[in-house]
């Protein structure tokens, strides 16, 4: 090339958009140490130094006007389509979730009406607030989540907002396949959830969103480290973002998980700053969860009157909520202080009533774990008989699900040693810790019962 | 944050909108962002705020933040289209087979100028690349690196070459540093 090229070709230069003869003779021209096309040229790369810089002279004359006008113009298109379309997300979510899962599968993939951002969203919420109430549900509906995240129209709510919300889907699957403790599948939802966050709009707070329940998940496998980098992200972004809630939500699932691997005083520091942070009016269930917590720690702690008092105060949060899976949490709760205080016969009554509704529920493992809270009452009060009852009791449980034989095995040393009147408290607390260890994947299974 | 009845979630955006307007402005014009591409990054901002509403705490901060994400984003598009073609266009001029001596000496001659004033770690991977035709792996295996990691000390020379190729009239400062694998 001769001649210089005009300033529309540097432009298209520049943005990479020219034929590949075109750009072959534009790069010559400029080895060739053309000082003027190379001045011209050298506006398209970025500006030197961007952050904190003050902008060159040319940058201070820029008029935005038309850029603001534009973009608002389309945004005000859209929003009228947007909110026509919120309007009718309520009718139609309550239609699909009043039929059965078949018939709400078969709508979700094939009738289009179901395939909007609202109808979405408001069905993922719905699945988060089930989670814990009734896991099974809470999965059905997370799927069909996934499934109509995938049916979104990409051209009219944009490809990357699309990823996002199925990120978003992605990650509440994993989240409820968690919860139900199919930690092997969890895992895998939270791989395409990351993948299609990559491809998302880069959101900070989705990808936080997405990382707080990621780190449950390390959590619960007991890959304490993993969960508190994860968490540390979050609280990050949180602070970035001046989102208290997020950094709220993120102390708090840190201070479960520094309970759970046995540092109960930093449980109980983050808890308490965490609860400071999260708003009661937008997310009572995880303020309920987290006082919960919070009084669990205080008591295993030793802290009883401290637990009571807590308790108590919290006690209309819980009834508040109305959530039944809290409540029953809450039963429980109340039935191991009753054993550390000391009120072993209404202890015993409240555990029992609980007993029994988290077997109704399919949950299995806390069923098998809250057992050994009732063992506890036995062997303190000697009670063979009923040890060994319950012993017979708590395998069907777990072979009901499915557990990993390692759980099993020491749910039958507990059953061995019941059939030897031979269980002691020390026992109780071995087999329980192992239990909630044994939720772990492989990582944790070579740890053998002392 | 709640969810707000519909014409409280026009209202809401439109104040958020308007009050937000010079801040975002600042950050386009610090970030030098030319007129013609600011209504896209605009555009996508708040449309992803129009859709996630519901789920955003602190709007307005999540606005400028976003803005200032899709601006970053926006010159590391720039600049990897400006390499890919700078890049694209050496690599099809040394692959011209018939073209006579001179001119291919002339090509040569000025290439390596510009090369002469890139980092060492640089100008010997380029030379690979370019002088010799090696691919990534055999340039990776060549200079030490891993081959998971030599795409991007690649990106890295090559936006350094780019810079040097349109650096004028002012100081060009060299890449941070000497290439780290890993």
């Amino acid at each position: 090339m001769d001649k210089h090229p005009d300033s529309a070709l540097l432009s298209k230069f520049g943005r990479g958009r020219l034929s590949r003869r075109r750009n072959r003779e534009i790069v010559r021209h400029l080895l060739a140490q053309c000082e003027r096309c190379r001045r011209m040229a050298s506006r398209y790369l970025p500006p030197a130094h961007l952050r904190g810089a003050e902008p060159s002279s040319e940058a201070r004359r820029f008029d935005y006007g038309a850029a603001f006008t534009q973009a608002w113009r389309e945004t005000e298109r859209r929003q009228t389509a947007f909110l026509a379309e919120q309007a009718a997300a309520p009718e139609l979510l309550s239609a699909l979730l009043a039929e059965p899962f078949e018939r709400q599968w078969a709508l979700a993939t094939t009738d289009s009406r179901y395939h909007t951002w609202t109808v979405c969203e408001r069905l993922l919420d719905a699945a988060r607030e089930l989670g814990f109430q009734d896991p099974a549900r809470a999965l059905d509906l997370s799927k069909l989540g996934v499934e109509i995240a995938a049916r979104i129209d990409r051209a009219v709510c944009g490809e990357t907002r699309v990823n996002d919300l199925c990120a978003r889907a992605w990650a509440g699957l994993g989240n409820a396949r968690r919860i139900r403790g199919d930690f092997r599948e969890g895992e895998a939802c939270f791989a395409t959830a990351e993948r299609l966050l990559k491809r998302g709009t880069g959101d900070p707070v989705e990808k936080a969103n997405v990382l707080l329940l990621k780190s449950s998940l390390r959590g619960n496998q007991q890959r304490f480290r993993e969960a508190f980098r994860l968490l540390d992200r979050v609280l990050a972004i949180g602070r970035k973002c001046g989102d208290p809630q997020l950094c709220g939500k993120a102390l708090i699932i840190r201070g479960f998980f520094l309970g759970v691997a046995d540092d109960p005083e930093g449980a109980i520091r983050h808890l308490a700053e965490g609860i400071r942070d999260v708003d009661p009016a937008t997310d009572a269930r995880l303020l309920v969860a987290a006082q919960h917590n919070l009084i669990l720690f205080l008591a295993e702690s030793g802290r009883y009157e401290e637990a009571m008092r807590l308790l108590e105060s919290a006690r209309p949060l819980y009834y508040r909520t109305g959530d039944q899976m809290s409540l029953l949490r809450l039963r429980w709760l109340e039935g191991k202080i009753g054993i550390a205080l000391g009120q072993f016969a209404e202890a015993e009554e409240l555990l029992r009533g609980v007993r029994k509704e988290l077997i109704e529920r399919e949950l299995g493992f806390d069923a098998a774990l809250l057992s050994l809270d009732l063992a506890n009452i036995y062997a303190r009060q000697g009670r063979g008989a009923e040890m060994r009852r319950l012993a017979e009791e708590m395998l069907p449980i777990f072979k009901s699900r499915d557990i990993h034989r390692e759980a099993i095995a020491a749910l039958l040393v507990f059953q061995k040693a019941a059939e030897m009147e031979r269980v002691t408290l020390g026992l109780i607390r071995e087999v329980s810790s192992y239990l909630k260890e044994s939720r772990a994947t492989a990582g944790t299974r070579t740890r053998e019962l002392r | 944050m709640a969810t707000l009845d519909h014409p409280e979630l026009r209202e809401s955006l439109n104040i958020l909108l308007k009050n937000s307007r010079p801040r975002l402005e600042r950050v386009l014009r610090n970030f030098e962002i030319p007129p013609e591409d600011a209504e896209d990054i605009l555009q996508d901002a708040q449309l992803t705020l129009l859709y996630k509403w519901d789920k955003i705490r602190s709007p307005e901060s999540w606005l400028i933040g976003t803005v200032k994400k899709k601006c970053i984003m926006y010159w590391r598009k720039r600049r990897g289209s400006l390499c890919e073609a700078v890049d694209t266009a050496i690599l099809d001029l040394l692959a011209v087979p018939q073209a006579p001596d001179q001119e291919k000496a002339e090509l040569t001659c000025d290439l390596n100028r510009v090369l002469a004033r890139l980092s060492t770690r640089c100008r010997s991977l380029l030379k690979l690349r370019y002088g010799l035709g090696y691919g990534p792996t055999e340039v990776a295996e060549q200079m030490g690196y891993r081959t998971s990691s030599i795409r991007k000390v690649t990106n890295r020379c090559l936006a350094a070459l780019t810079r040097q190729l349109l650096a004028v009239g002012f100081e060009v400062r060299e890449p941070e540093g000497e290439p780290q694998d890993g």
